[in-house]
């Protein structure tokens, strides 16, 4: 038992580091550029057409104090939707499939690697 | 597939205004995989082209049958605006592909006009066409530029407070003017130079979206922000403001029709508002969607379209 174990750890160990080494901040902050027009990740910028996305991750959806969340955005944080890398990801793959009525009028990010890389921007912007 | 909805009856029970009774509401579904319109534009010969972003297409409706037949625009495609160039063909602005594009209107012919490489992703919202048949176009991260489809020379400057710039038009006399969303301005540019002089609103942080002209080349603002619709006189350079109907309205489109009627989209109370400049009067025509999210108005004597992007259709309002 103790060879598949430490084989299992190896692999989680090497998928990591894949994973790490894969991340890349600049691409990350280049497909931000998507998102750019109307938010921000800047601490006091906070007069955009769409919320902050500073510190996103962990945030209930349509609850940040003094933005005027569409009903739909409201309604899915009732029901318990927190953005997290998961939530995050299914969100911006189709917005609109995702959450019916969100005002956010950006197309699919189709690419699961743009995903992962602005999300890995945005979960750092937001420490 | 077609269906008309009998806006008087609708009206009248809603508002006893008659100015309802004049118009005409009818309302086409759009088929899967060419649905969420964002920007709609109606030729000449009635044909109306629309861009469904989500879709990656370009749709186009015939109106007398409902048909409807989509145009796919490429890998990454996600076109924001068309509108009907003076040769009778939709130009886009391909937001995904960061092109201004041009489809054939008979082979279908997709033709694309990349923005130069140095300027990376600039997300093209809008676009018109000058006097002298040039286009000029918008980026929401902080630029706008020109475009002359017979020499494919193109231009881009940055715009004067960054990021922002979204709805652009021209006026009768051939000036053109573009809205910024997120600096709360409009711009008037100068077609020779290319500078762009930043007019601001009597409104604070009141979130200009689009602009539209009227008959007299007056320029029309919906304000996103403060709910308002303004008016800007180029020629006394006054400023009149008037605030949409409801507690918090949010005035997304607005549009100018042949008889110098505005009509904008307003989200909050999810309906088209026209609003009649000598009266000083509303006239409100609520979806009968939820979260219809009307994005943008165009139209030609005696149509206003409106592309519902929450529910997959377009809506004209027939006025004649």
């Amino acid at each position: 038992m103790r060879a598949p174990a430490a084989a299992l750890v190896a692999a989680a160990a090497l998928l990591a580091v894949v994973f790490v080494a894969r991340a890349d901040p600049v691409r990350g902050e280049r497909v931000f550029q998507r998102c750019f027009a109307c938010h921000s990740v800047v601490s006091g910028e906070a007069t955009l057409p769409g919320p902050t996305l500073r510190a996103v991750l962990g945030r209930r959806a349509g609850t940040l104090p003094g933005f005027r969340f569409s009903p739909a955005m409201i309604e899915a944080g009732v029901r318990g939707l927190v953005w997290t890398r998961t939530t995050l990801d299914a969100y911006l793959a189709d917005p609109q499939a995702y959450l019916p009525g969100t005002e956010m009028g950006m197309p699919p990010l189709t690419e699961g690697d743009d995903r992962r890389d602005v999300i890995d921007y945005l979960e750092r912007a937001g420490r | 597939m077609r269906r008309v909805v009998h806006a008087f009856a609708v009206a009248l029970l809603v508002f006893p205004a008659l100015a309802h009774a004049e118009v005409r509401i009818q309302t086409y579904e759009l088929p899967r995989g060419g649905g969420h319109p964002h920007d709609v534009a109606v030729g000449a010969d009635g044909i109306v082209w629309y861009t469904a972003q989500r879709d990656g297409k370009l749709g186009r409706l015939d109106p007398a049958s409902g048909k409807v037949d989509l145009v796919p625009l490429g890998r990454g495609a996600a076109p924001h605006g068309v509108v009907i160039g003076p040769d009778g063909a939709p130009w886009v602005t391909e937001g995904g592909t960061n092109a201004i594009v041009r489809v054939d209107p008979q082979t279908r012919e997709v033709k694309s006009w990349p923005l130069p490489d140095g300027r990376g992703y600039v997300n093209l919202n809008t676009l018109t066409f000058d006097r002298r048949g040039r286009i000029w176009f918008t980026g929401q991260n902080g630029i706008y530029g020109r475009l002359d489809p017979k020499t494919g020379e193109m231009r881009v400057w940055d715009a004067p407070r960054g990021r922002g710039p979204y709805g652009i038009a021209t006026t009768p006399e051939g000036a053109v003017y573009y809205a910024s969303l997120a600096g709360s301005h409009i711009a008037r540019v100068d077609l020779d130079t290319g500078a762009a002089t930043v007019v601001d609103p009597p409104t604070k942080g009141q979130g200009a979206r689009r602009v539209w002209s009227d008959s007299k080349g007056r320029i029309w603002v919906s304000e996103w922000n403060s709910g308002n619709v303004s008016r800007y006189d180029p020629k006394t350079n006054d400023w009149k403001t008037w605030k949409l109907p409801g507690d918090t309205p949010r005035a997304y489109a607005v549009y100018v029709d042949d008889q110098d009627m505005v009509w904008l989209s307003e989200w909050s109370a999810n309906a088209m508002v026209r609003f009649d400049p000598r009266s000083e009067t509303f006239a409100t025509f609520p979806s009968d969607r939820r979260g219809a999210n009307v994005r943008q108005i165009l139209g030609r004597p005696g149509e206003v379209w409106a592309p519902e992007s929450g529910a997959d259709r377009l809506v004209v309002y027939r006025t004649k």
